[in-house]
């Protein structure tokens, strides 16, 4: 398993270091450029060409990429163009607030998605099974932006209980601080939910119909104690694999989840680079999201490893 | 179901004796909107894009059935014509990925070794970048527009394709009629096109059902972040992000879409259900 | 005048004694501002949202108060020679940065010289090359020597850019600004929201009221209006217009209204084809029904002009009529200038503008009957910057109130304006001549009659359409005291304190 691991990581770093030379050079063709975004509107173009020999835009592009990322070796993310700050502690702030944002969605997802498939395992075919399906059918008909605009419009606009948009940090107090968590948490819940609770219910209703089971229900032993003890233990592996996976997910949404709800987290903070056209801010934004992205895939791939012994002498990319 | 194999050619397998509801419901909702997607801007009772600055903002009534949006324009006229957008979108997209997918998978399975490492690892390089990133990023290349997104929404299902369509393949590889062919001494392209493709179809049409599903919803926050359909088209996901400021006025420009693509994706969905119940009996038990 | 600075000095000690109890009951005002601030750095600033920081952070030599006229700032007085070639700024004393220290001429020396430099890259640079040279007479005394008479060089200082920052401190003004303004900068989180603080050592004897600041980025409107209702916010400044009538319905909500003279406008670039004819540029503007484009762009908050100058202004030509929208004289118009069926032309918008961008969509809608299709495109700003503005035939722009009427007119309009070249590139010698004799006008009955003919002129020419001045609105809870809509956008909230 450790040998695994090693592999999978060194294998995750080669792929990390093409993406940065994609990332780079993608950004590098994108349209507009930040000097003129500097110099504003009506600069003329001995201006444009001041600011981008002062920022050393006219560098060959090896040149460029050969001193970003020796930066980023060095944990030196470089320095946002139109910020004018370094883009480390700007990006750990956004990066801090989308966490607690998925780590909480992904709390709650956990909770309910189980305890959801878990309830339409057990009832099969009845009221509640029914109600679960059609639940999470719902949460993924429609995309989150428009679950944000409902649920804006439902506690935000009529029933005012709950700000609709920004965040507030702790030091505010606790109650502004989870106030403002609420709807994109609720949003993010109602996205992933669905798949968490019919993988449980599917993953439940296989186990209940093994021997373990039905042995240890003929022992004697409490129905609770039979699901609880011995079904979900063994049902709950590939649940906890897929929430891997949703942790990923999540970081990728967050995109759209923080512009209908104004939260200042990384998603906002790449859609601000990239209008701007600030290039650090857009390559170490990316960056961060997909390495991100790319460790929970990863621990996901490890977990169903763990689990599934065959895998590990299979092919890398399982 | 017995462990009969599912990869022979479909036309040895026993018809089921009854469409699973599923499939059924999933026809129910989509024929209609397959109506509508390709007669939408006759049934339109207005021009999608007609401005009416007398009666912005209207509540649905008799004479705007889904009420006005901030120009005054008929939001149901635009829904219907937004149908077009998000299934031709959602179609294309998918088209793209099968496309660019499908022979890279036949490919890096039926090839093996060097020419699999490379196509594989640079998949590897694809998908590790979430799936809306991967969007934006080829998007932020060039001014946005639809066609744009819809490329870019290809590419980023490429990956998906290629490992659903080199598993297979693999799994083909092993069996006897591959073999059998091997030993005729026919082609390459041959086995790849008349034996191995047929059998592929199948969990393809399966998995390309779900990939419509999240096109149409990627197409949809890619327009919604204002990378993909650009004003005045009335794309769904646009028309909801620029319904945003008047939500609480006029609630009705962004439920209208919203229940519309709630019906598509639901109805598709339904139908990708009962496609793997009638095309790929195996995964029917699981989930 | 003696016994007012008298009364003003006792009124000031009054206010003083009574500051501390004040203060405590003036507390936090929390506002909404729509984007992210880019800078804080008031040299490149360009943003209005970025204003507001520059006027509770800073002070120029001189201030545009509320009612247009030119007040003392940082220069207690300032003169000018005859010849309006010479100009001398007498500075404050005793005026602090929040560092501690003192604001002497030298400070302004390096503000302005920053500003002139290209690679600073500051919008205000071109106001600023009229400047010849510039010396500190003394330490609180410094003197301009312009290139040409120019009467307006004071308003200059009254600009968002050129505001008086620390030489010793130019490096890390982006991230940790130090001004003299009455608030003083605590902290900025990009993207969510900047913190500023009481300035203890503010000249202004007994200003700000306020203890502190929040200033929060809340792009999506209907969340900026649902926590003013709230309570969690006390002003949302610049309401979007569709917000306004939301915000007028609610009874602890205010809507702050001043009519200004910010626009936006329809550009047709004179350089490319087919604008470089002026009977398609006319056509385009006979076809464009100016009322009814400032209903759909700013729900009608805003006024139908001629030209920057606004309605509001004692100069505005009310003599000409305002273009109701007439396709089909445009479409003869347009048969006469060779397209008897119309041509079909690309409108680029800049993203994220939403006045601008449903402007850009009206434009396409009213011009259709008129035998001109327009596709609108909107492209993100950095390449709208780039690509579109002074380059492309046909798009949409807006500008911000400037000080004066010459300010406001003269860079567009005249031939060797700085705004023209990249522009719309128009060029009319009867124009330049108007431009020229109002800026050394005798009387305001002669600027007065320039100015009126400036309109015409640029009605019957159509360099671009100018539909609308827009009315500034800010959106504010009835608790918000001693608040007023600045007609240049400021935020001035040094007299403002929140009620309970």
């Amino acid at each position: 398993m450790l040998l695994y691991t090693l592999t999978r990581l060194a294998y995750l770093a080669m792929v990390l270091v093409v993406m940065s030379i994609l990332v780079f050079l993608v950004t590098q063709a994108m349209p507009g450029d930040v000097a003129s975004m500097i110099a504003g509107q009506f600069a003329s173009k001995e201006v444009i060409d001041a600011i981008t020999v002062k920022l050393g835009l006219d560098q060959p592009l090896i040149v460029q990429y050969g001193r970003w990322a020796a930066g980023i070796l060095q944990g030196d993310l470089g320095r946002s163009l139109v910020l004018e700050q370094p883009v480390a502690p700007i990006l750990m702030e956004a990066l801090s607030r989308s966490l607690v944002l998925a780590v909480v969605a992904l709390a709650v997802v956990t909770v309910i998605g189980i305890g959801a498939g878990v309830l339409a395992a057990v009832r099969r075919g009845r009221m509640a099974d029914q109600m679960v399906s059609g639940v999470s059918y719902l949460g993924i008909a429609v995309p989150d932006f428009f679950w944000a605009i409902v649920l804006v419009l439902i506690f935000g606009s009529y029933l005012k209980w709950l700000p609709t948009g920004g965040y507030a940090p702790l030091a505010d107090g606790f109650v502004p601080w989870a106030s403002h968590l609420v709807l994109p948490v609720v949003t993010l819940v109602l996205m992933l939910i669905a798949r968490i609770a019919r993988l449980t219910r599917s993953s439940m209703i296989d186990v209940l119909q093994t021997n373990y089971v039905k042995y240890a229900r003929a022992k004697g032993l409490p129905e609770k104690v039979v699901i609880v003890r011995h079904a979900l233990r063994n049902a709950l592996l590939p649940t906890i694999t897929v929430l891997a996976i949703d942790f990923g997910l999540i970081l990728g949404g967050v995109v759209v989840i923080e512009t209908v709800f104004s939260f200042p987290g990384m998603g906002r903070l790449l859609l601000f680079a990239i209008q701007r056209h600030d290039l650090p801010l857009i390559q170490a934004t990316i960056l961060i999201i997909s390495t991100a992205y790319c460790l929970a895939n990863l621990a996901a791939d490890l977990l169903y490893a763990f689990v599934n012994p065959k895998i590990r002498h299979g092919m890398g990319n399982a | 179901m017995t462990a009969a194999s599912p990869t022979r050619a479909a036309s040895s397998r026993s018809a089921p004796k009854r469409w699973p509801t599923s499939l059924v419901l999933g026809i129910a909702l989509l024929a209609p909107l397959l109506v509508v997607a390709v007669a939408g801007p006759w049934l339109a009772p207005y021009p999608y894009d007609e401005m009416n600055i007398m009666s912005r903002l209207q509540p649905p009534g008799p004479d705007f059935w889904f009420g006005t949006d901030e120009y005054g324009r008929d939001v149901f006229s635009r829904t219907l014509v937004g149908t077009t957008n998000s299934l031709v979108m959602g179609v294309a997209a998918t088209a793209i990925s099968l496309l660019v997918g499908v022979p890279l998978g036949l490919v890096a399975g039926y090839g093996r070794g060097r020419t699999d490492e490379i196509i594989m690892r640079c998949m590897d390089v694809l998908m590790s970048f979430p799936p809306i990133l991967l969007g934006i990023l080829v998007l932020a290349v060039t001014p946005p527009a639809l066609w744009k997104a819809v490329v870019a929404i290809g590419i980023v299902y490429v990956p998906q394709v290629v490992r659903l369509t080199r598993a297979i393949t693999l799994e083909l590889m092993q069996e006897e009629f591959i073999t059998a062919a091997r030993l005729r001494g026919e082609s390459t392209a041959y086995i790849l096109f008349h034996e191995i493709l047929p059998n592929i179809w199948p969990p393809l049409a399966v998995e390309s059902s779900l990939r419509v599903v999240f096109a149409i919803l990627l197409g949809a926050a890619l327009s919604f972040i204002g990378m993909g359909a650009q004003p005045p088209s009335s794309d769904w996901g646009l028309m909801i992000s620029e319904a945003r400021p008047f939500v609480e006025q006029a609630p009705w420009i962004a439920l209208c879409p919203g229940l519309a693509m709630g019906i598509t994706v639901i109805g598709i969905n339904l139908l990708g259900d009962g496609l793997r119940a009638v095309l790929d009996p195996r995964n029917t038990g699981g989930h | 005048m003696v016994k007012r600075l008298v009364a003003r000095a006792v009124l000031s000690a009054f206010l003083l004694s009574g500051t501390a109890l004040a203060a405590q009951a003036a507390g936090t005002l929390k506002v909404a501002v729509d984007s992210n601030l880019n800078t804080l750095d008031p040299a490149k600033m360009k943003g209005g949202q970025e204003y507001v920081a520059a006027y509770l952070l800073f002070n120029g030599l001189t201030a545009i108060a509320a009612d247009m006229t030119l007040k003392p700032d940082l220069a207690e007085r300032w003169e000018h020679s005859a010849d309006l070639k010479t100009w001398t700024f007498f500075l404050k004393k005793g005026v602090k940065f929040h560092s501690g220290r003192e604001m002497d001429a030298e400070d302004v020396l390096a503000t302005i010289t920053r500003i002139q430099d290209k690679a600073t890259g500051s919008t205000a640079r071109v106001n600023f090359e009229i400047v010849e040279s510039m010396k500190a007479v003394d330490s609180h005394t410094v003197e301009f020597t312009l290139k040409s008479p120019y009467s307006g060089f004071a308003e200059l200082f009254g600009e968002r850019q050129a505001r008086i920052v620390p030489r010793d401190a130019l490096d890390t003004l982006a991230s940790n600004p130090v001004g003299t303004g009455p608030f003083q900068f605590v902290s900025f989180a990009p993207g969510d929201r900047m913190v500023v603080k009481r300035n203890p050592t503010y000249f202004e004897a007994g200003l700000p009221k306020l203890d502190e600041v929040v200033i929060r980025i809340l792009p999506e409107t209907a969340s900026q209006v649902a926590a003013l209702t709230t309570g969690e916010l006390d002003l949302a400044w610049n309401l979007p217009p569709e917000a306004v009538d939301k915000v007028k319905a609610t009874s602890n909500l205010k809507a702050e209204a001043v009519p200004t003279s910010t626009w936006d406008g329809v550009i047709m670039n004179g350089t490319t084809k087919p604008f470089d004819d002026v009977r398609v540029r006319r056509a385009v503007a006979t076809a464009l029904d100016k009322q009814a484009i400032t209903q759909i762009a700013l729900f009608g908050y805003g006024t139908p002009t001629h030209s920057p100058i606004p309605p509001s202004h004692p100069y505005f030509n009310k003599d000409l009529p305002i273009a109701k929208g007439d396709p089909a004289a445009a479409k003869k118009m347009l048969a006469e200038a060779g397209y008897p069926n119309g041509f079909e032309v690309t409108l680029y918008t800049p993203a994220g503008r939403a006045t601008r961008e449903r402007l850009g969509l009206a434009v396409r809608e009213l011009l259709k009957p008129a035998g001109i299709t327009v596709n609108v495109q909107r492209v993100p700003f950095d390449v709208f910057l780039k690509d579109i503005e002074g380059k492309a035939g046909f798009y949409i722009d807006g500008f911000f109130s400037r000080p004066t009427i010459d300010t406001s007119v003269y860079p567009w309009y005249h031939s060797r304006g700085s705004w023209n070249a990249a522009l719309w590139n128009y060029s009319n010698p009867a124009m330049d001549k108007l431009l020229d004799g109002a800026r050394q006008a005798s009387s305001e009955e002669e600027a007065k009659k320039l100015y009126g003919e400036v309109q015409a002129l640029a009605v019957q020419d159509a360099p671009g359409v100018i539909p609308y001045v827009i009315n500034h609105v800010n959106g504010v809870s009835a608790r918000v005291q001693g608040f007023t809509s600045h007609p240049m956008m400021f935020l001035d909230l040094r007299n403002v304190s929140v009620g309970q």
